[in-house]
């Protein structure tokens, strides 16, 4: 057996990494994920005040530290026993839709951006962010740019700082926002929905116009057909802030819905020797193996699921997407992995117009932003949909707040299962016996895993430069490297 | 009209990462000329964009997790220069863009970028253990560091 390793590494050491095992007639036999094991998290926050976790858990990453902050945030609410303030909790969501447009954006155009624009088989170095902005223009990229500034003025002014918001308190946030800042954010946040329509327009342009990607993104390469995970309100229509888990089944019905409290009667944990990250499964269903259909407990918690689980988008425009999205791709649910990358700008322009209903909202700068605690629970859960999906917190403390246990299931764990098997599907659609296998195609497995956006958590920044990627083909019984492509290495 | 941006990247909670936060804290308490800005930043990705533009120098300083098989020592120090960084560009996976790309993007956009860059890594021990402390080679490092940046601020100043 050979095999062929994807191998991205972001600091040279704590990668993750994709093994794709190859047998004597050259055809796909296995693929496994792997991340970088960080240590020692609970350690690190057992016996400090729980308050410090809503400052801490956002350091674990760079990429999402905003849903760490308000999922940290709202499971010391629970752990107090507060109410939120209504002005509070209005400011909160507004943040937390800033940050989902922000952090959508940046995907789109960086990451996902690169393939479609440039074409998945085309040249590395012309796929990429330089390459998107030779095409787009740049009048986009600027655009773009500016976009990405202004959130984070937006997200600043509310959380008191960029990148590491510290307003998040038990029962609301620490300040109010002026009526001179609730003009400009209101200023912002038209720019936001300007921004995500012309994304849609662009994603319509240079994908859904062109009858390969339609394709592609349909083909069965991609497909799964896993149950979907998505946070609702009480209409059942998508909510990145609050609300009550939703999962639905294979042909769109729903399967159950429960409090995010209720977390760990509803989903299990499967774990597998040669990985420290857990497999989360539904309980109700089962773990049957990294399969899909109405028997696995396998679930996605992703854009594309949380379309899938919801009814509706609660915004109008977003409304019209939606709608869009499932008369074109045949229908809830969609099992298209790459449709996720259509899910996702369906999601910015519902977050610009949510934002921008928040900023208009008279309470917004309603100056009573907090509840102070009166008593204390000592167990509490938060959850939000984070960009990569469904995030939960859940802390106990002792009856002085001190932390005493800490559990969290992070988007990309949510989908640990699925990633694997997107893999492996791809993989095995894409690699036959005898063929040749290219750059293009390794991208092109790289593209299943790229939907989901995953985040190893570690990932905060990369030195020296680029993402480096060593691709190696070894022979199982020599354990020799038959052959080998390194990038930026 | 030179300027110069100090920046320290880092996690401060995964122990020796914190080393080039650490660095940019202590240069901050000191006297430094008055074109010189110093700031930490826990992310990377454009967000460095954001950060470096305006300026006509950056000097970064952060953890470096050599390959086992290199011979790199903990706490030896790398520096590296912008050409160090040319010639990568793919993004590889979610949200790094080097920092190669990140300059020749903003200059693409038009922005005045730093014409002169400098990354001094300091070679870790660990880097994926939660934690505050830096190990005892990453900590003394982190002291020839300081007085490698201050030299190179005095040269620039006289």
């Amino acid at each position: 057996m050979k095999k062929v390793s994807i191998d991205p590494i972001t600091r040279l050491e704590g990668h993750g990494k994709i093994e794709i095992f190859v047998n004597d007639a050259g055809e796909v036999a296995n693929v496994y994920f792997q991340v970088p094991e960080l240590r020692g998290f609970e350690r690190f926050c057992v016996g400090r005040p729980v308050e410090e976790l809503a400052r801490i858990t956002p350091r674990i990453c760079g990429v999402c530290p905003e849903a760490h902050h308000m999922a940290a945030t709202k499971a010391i609410d629970a752990v107090f026993g507060v109410e939120v303030a209504p002005a509070g909790r209005l400011l909160r969501e507004l943040l937390y839709n800033a940050f989902y447009v922000t952090d959508h954006t940046t995907h789109f155009y960086i990451l996902a951006g690169p393939d479609f624009i440039m074409g998945p088989q085309s040249d590395p170095a012309a796929r990429n962010i330089l390459g998107v902005v030779g095409k787009v223009g740049l009048e986009t990229a600027g655009a773009m740019i500016n976009l990405r500034a202004e959130a984070a003025e937006l997200i600043s002014m509310i959380g008191g700082k960029q990148i590491h918001p510290v307003c998040g308190l038990p029962g609301g946030v620490s300040q109010a926002i002026t009526a001179e800042q609730r003009d400009r954010a209101v200023e912002i946040t038209t720019g936001m929905v300007e921004f995500a329509k012309f994304t849609l327009q662009l994603f319509d342009d240079v994908v859904l116009k062109n009858n390969d990607y339609v394709d592609l993104i349909k083909s069965d390469a991609f497909n799964h057909a896993t149950y979907n995970m998505g946070m609702v309100d009480a209409d059942n229509k998508v909510n990145f802030y609050d609300g009550q888990i939703r999962i639905t089944g294979q042909d769109g019905s729903e399967l159950e819905k429960f409090d995010g409290k209720d977390y760990l009667d509803h989903i299990a944990e499967h774990v597998e020797p040669y990985s420290y990250l857990v497999y989360p499964y539904l309980k109700s269903v089962g773990w049957k193996g990294f399969v899909d259909g109405k028997d696995s407990g396998v679930y996605r918690a992703s854009p594309l699921s949380r379309l899938n689980a919801a009814d509706g988008m609660a915004t109008p425009l977003a409304q019209q997407e939606y709608e869009r999205y499932f008369s074109t791709l045949g229908g809830r649910p969609v099992n298209a992995t790459l449709a996720t990358h259509w899910a996702r700008l369906v999601e910015l322009l519902y977050a610009a117009e949510r934002a921008h209903e928040l900023a208009t909202d008279p309470e917004i700068i309603n100056p009573d932003v907090r509840n102070i605690p009166t008593g204390i629970v000592g167990e509490g859960v938060g959850v939000v949909e984070a960009p990569r999906g469904t995030l939960y917190h859940h802390y106990k403390t002792d009856d002085k707040g001190m932390v005493t246990n800490v559990n969290l299931i992070v988007g990309t764990t949510n989908n640990n299962a699925a990633i694997s098997m997107s893999l492996k599907k791809a993989a095995e659609g894409l690699i036959k016996g005898g063929t040749e296998i290219g750059e293009g195609t390794l991208n092109m497995i790289e593209m299943a895993f790229r939907a989901y956006d995953p985040c190893f958590g570690c990932a905060t920044h990369t030195l020296p430069g680029d993402m480096p990627l060593e691709v190696t083909v070894k022979s199982e019984s020599t354990r020799e490297i038959v052959t080998s492509v390194k990038r930026n290495m | 009209m030179t300027s110069t941006l100090v920046l320290g990247m880092g996690n401060p909670i995964l122990s020796d990462d914190g080393v080039g936060l650490l660095v940019a804290e202590k240069l901050r308490g000191t006297s430094l000329p008055n074109d010189v800005e110093v700031l930490q930043s826990e992310v990377a990705g454009l967000r460095l964009l954001e950060l470096v533009r305006g300026f006509t120098r950056v000097i970064i300083i952060d953890a470096l997790k050599s390959p086992a098989d290199s011979a790199r020592e903990p706490g030896e120090i790398v520096r590296y220069e912008a050409s160090d960084f040319k010639g990568g560009q793919r993004y590889g996976s979610a949200h790094s863009i080097g920092l190669g790309t990140v300059l020749e993007l903003g200059d693409r956009l038009g922005y005045e970028m730093p014409r002169d860059v400098v990354v001094y890594a300091i070679e870790a021990v660990d880097v994926e253990t939660f934690g505050e402390q830096l190990s005892a080679p990453v900590a003394a490092a982190a002291e020839r560091v300081i007085a490698l940046i201050r030299a190179d601020l005095e040269a620039d100043a006289a």
